[in-house]
């Protein structure tokens, strides 16, 4: 009964961390059409950033969580002003933003993986930080999975109330829905896309701080977690933060299950699988009305 | 009665909780020329998109010259004979005037080679249009009036039974509306083309055609000749008060 | 035939031709420098036969030269060598059909990231089967074909690449595709089977890229998922053809040639260094030169949407 209880909790965990990153990319997908695929490599920036805290400036990793998010906001901003603000203000169709962020983000991905190469080297890095085993119900975690878990969650809650209950999050809503409307009573997209394509990345960032926590890093971490943000936004639906954060779990707990009945190699093929057939299925989203 | 060219039996097309176009029934014989009018968000548009296959409807049947092309990709309402303009102007903005309407001609009016031939080759349909020394102009430089006339080229060039125009006279003075409604008319009786003519415009419309129908919020209110519709007193009301012009 | 479409064949076996007295007339270095550019003038012109045209961004290279890599591992002991590069391109191809049934309905972005993932998946897959079936984690290829024999069936697939792409452009099938990239949903109003169309000319790149792949495959003596599934190569691919115009024929045939010489002097001295000027070199092209250098060379035609 334990070894259930462990294997959908490894699910939740792994489904947490996804949430977190497809969110990111969800508002900035669903307000901009911006398609980052380098999303991957800000998670694995966020990683590496509290690594360097932690092992050479003896930061606690969970102390240096706030300081991830800004730093990356930070980032973002500077990105989106560089990168995809031009595109976003000129391009003459939705298609063609989505087709041309699509190049830029390929080649920000190259630019920024062989940067932490560079940087860092291939090989793998680690800390360890809170790996003593934990009870709870006779089944056993390590500390740093529920406290991950844990941030997960909180980050991703934050951010749903975010959306519902302030102006801002009731801003990017209305632009999403509404683009022609949400100009037209004054909400400004020049502050708003960089805003959100800031927000973004520093969810990011915090969930490649948190795997820092539980697995190994390395440069190259970041880019199956790309693929993985979108086949949670197409579980959840895009625009749907909630539907991000129900997708990401069910995605982990699909794989972790999928993973003991078969085979721990098979993961991207089963979550492959599952995507393509909610796609053929329910293409709007498994919780679509 | 002869059988309708297109025929459309309580079409509906919902968008989540929104129902746009609500159980719509339409006949449109050969050599008819109908008008579709209704204020804004009536959903003439979008009974469009389900007239020609770019939207399935939720609900009911299309039928063309009698077969039945419910839920059929856009190319097979083509490859039939459904050609559509758009309420923007939608040509090929990089590719020259004369290969726009090559276009047309190359892909559903190869497969319909067999319909008249009396506009089949690219000249012949610009100089119909008045386009004839715009042939090698870059689509997208052409004002937005000729790139509406040049849609309806490129509509022809797939020969079809069933035109279908989205608002083709916005933007455009009298004298240009009464030359393309006269080019319309044309196309219809030579062609015997049955003829589905969206406008907002209202007086526009109901000085040109033989019969109208009119949706409001995804019905049909009204279907018939267009002086008895405009006295209609769901029509007035739909206009909020206004009466019609007949 | 057009005349233009004459000229360019004529032009081409001309090209060819000379190309191939090589092995006899240069050094092996100045070879297999000819080798990586005539792989990379097949990849990066059949790639933007669809990807170009189509404007649907396909990040599947990678995975497609892979494929074609592992059929000539597994087919190389009992099969001739042409009868394995071209089991490379059909398993590709088939690949790329089935593939593009499932997801090429999808907006360009999914499509993209799709692609994108391909090449991880079917690494993870053949790793998987490899272990679990083969007992084995790479392959030797024992005896391989000479240097001669190789850089002929390259030159042969490149030439053949840039022939059918010449010809598909001047084809109603490039007309298509071309409709598809300026306005997909305006095309099928027009007749065109959209569906069925890119499909075929997802398979028809794929080909290219998993034949050259089988042909390559060769040069390793020792194959195994992570070498031959090297995302590089898509991106080197992907970037040539954008640099060079991914919607004409000569763009990324110029641009492969610059490329290849380029990667072979810079790559090993400095490997991240010069992938980081190379990203940076992407953005910077698709934020203010979008249509590549070649829209730098031809009359004033409208910067393409």
């Amino acid at each position: 009964m334990t070894f259930w209880i462990e294997l959908v909790a490894t699910g939740l965990i792994t489904g947490g961390i996804y949430a977190l990153v497809a969110l990111g990319l969800n508002l900035q997908y669903g307000l901009m059409r911006v398609m980052n695929i380098s999303h991957g490599e800000f998670l694995m920036l966020g990683a590496y950033l509290t690594w360097l805290a932690h092992t050479v400036f003896g930061f606690d990793p969970v102390a240096f969580l706030p300081v991830v998010a800004i730093l990356l906001f930070i980032l973002g901003l500077a990105v989106y002003r560089l990168c995809f603000q031009r595109i976003v203000r000129t391009s003459p169709s939705v298609e063609v933003i989505e087709a041309r962020s699509l190049l830029i983000g390929f080649g920000l991905m190259y630019l920024v993986q062989n940067a932490a190469y560079l940087a860092w080297g291939a090989d793998m890095r680690g800390y360890s930080y809170l790996s003593d085993p934990v009870q709870i119900a006779g089944a056993r975690f390590a500390g740093n999975s529920l406290l991950a878990f844990g941030f997960a969650m909180v980050a991703s809650l934050a951010m749903l109330a975010l959306l519902r209950w302030t102006m801002l999050g009731k801003a990017v809503r209305a632009m999403m829905q509404s683009p022609a409307g949400a100009q037209l009573v004054g909400i400004d997209t020049r502050v708003l896309h960089p805003a959100v394509f800031g927000l973004g990345l520093a969810l990011a960032g915090v969930a490649g701080a948190l795997l820092s926590m539980l697995y190994e890093i390395t440069p190259g971490m970041g880019e199956p977690y790309t693929v993985t943000a979108l086949i949670v936004i197409t579980l959840g639906g895009l625009g749907s933060a909630a539907g991000c954060l129900a997708g990401g779990l069910l995605l982990g707990l699909v794989e972790a299950f999928g993973m003991h009945f078969t085979s721990p190699s098979l993961k991207m093929l089963l979550s492959y699988g599952v995507f393509i057939g909610v796609l053929l299925a329910r293409p709007k989203g498994l919780f679509a009305r | 009665m002869r059988e309708p060219l297109i025929s459309a039996r309580g079409v509906t097309v919902r968008f989540g909780g929104l129902i746009a176009v609500n159980g719509v029934d339409l006949d449109v014989h050969p050599g008819e020329l109908v008008g579709v009018i209704g204020p804004n968000g009536a959903g003439k548009t979008t009974f469009f998109h389900a007239l020609s296959g770019v939207l399935a409807p939720t609900g009911g049947r299309l039928l063309v010259a009698g077969e039945d092309l419910t839920g059929r990709a856009a190319h097979e309402f083509a490859n039939h004979g459904v050609a559509r303009t758009f309420q923007t102007p939608r040509v090929f903005r990089d590719m020259s005037a004369g290969d726009n309407v090559r276009f047309g001609l190359a892909f559903a009016g190869r497969k319909r080679r067999h319909a008249r031939d009396a506009f089949d080759n690219p000249a012949a349909i610009l100089g119909l249009l008045g386009l004839g020394n715009a042939a090698a102009v870059p689509a997208g430089g052409l004002t937005p009036a000729r790139q509406r006339l040049l849609e309806i080229g490129m509509a022809l060039a797939t020969r079809p039974r069933v035109l279908l125009l989205d608002e083709v006279a916005a933007g455009l003075t009298h004298a240009e509306v009464d030359t393309t409604a006269q080019l319309i008319r044309r196309v219809r009786d030579e062609l015997g083309l049955a003829v589905i003519w969206i406008e907002h415009a209202v007086r526009v419309l109901m000085n040109y055609v033989e019969r109208v129908a009119v949706l409001h919020q995804g019905e049909k209110i009204a279907d018939g000749d267009p002086r008895k519709v405009a006295k209609d007193p769901a029509v007035v009301e739909a206009y909020l008060g206004e009466e019609l012009p007949a | 035939m057009s005349a233009e479409l004459r000229r360019i064949l004529v032009l081409l076996v001309a090209a060819s031709t000379a190309l191939a007295t090589l092995p006899w007339l240069a050094s092996d270095f100045m070879l297999s420098l000819a080798l990586t550019c005539l792989l990379y003038v097949g990849l990066a012109v059949s790639w933007s036969m669809f990807s170009g045209a189509t404007n649907y961004l396909s990040l599947a290279t990678s995975a497609f030269f892979g494929i074609g890599a592992y059929v000539t591992a597994w087919g190389y002991e009992s099969l001739p060598y042409a009868v394995v590069v071209l089991l490379g391109g059909l398993v590709a191809a088939a690949f790329a059909a089935l593939v593009g049934a499932a997801v090429l309905h999808l907006r360009g972005a999914y499509f993209a990231v799709l692609t994108f993932g391909l090449g991880e998946l079917v690494r993870h897959a053949i790793t998987y089967a490899e272990k679990t079936y083969a007992k084995t984690v790479g392959r030797v290829i024992a005896d391989p074909p000479e240097s001669i024999d190789v850089y002929l069936t390259v030159l042969l697939l490149a030439f053949l690449a840039v022939a059918v792409c010449a010809m598909v452009r001047a084809s109603r099938f490039g007309l298509a595709l071309a409709g598809i990239g300026a306005d997909e949903e305006r095309a099928q109003t027009l007749g065109v089977n959209t569906r069925r169309t890119k499909i075929l000319a997802f398979a028809l790149a794929a080909f290219f890229a998993g034949a050259l792949g089988a042909a390559m495959a060769v040069r390793w003596t020792y194959i195994e998922p992570a070498s031959v599934f090297n995302p590089f190569i898509g991106f080197q691919t992907v970037l040539i053809a954008m640099i060079g115009g991914a919607q004409t024929l000569i763009g990324p045939i110029a641009s492969a040639v610059i490329f290849s010489v380029m990667t072979e002097m810079l790559r090993l001295q400095f490997p991240y260094a010069y992938l980081i000027a190379l990203g940076v070199l992407l953005i910077l092209l698709v934020l203010y030169l979008p249509g590549g250098m070649a829209s730098l060379f031809r009359r004033a035609w409208k910067p393409n949407a």
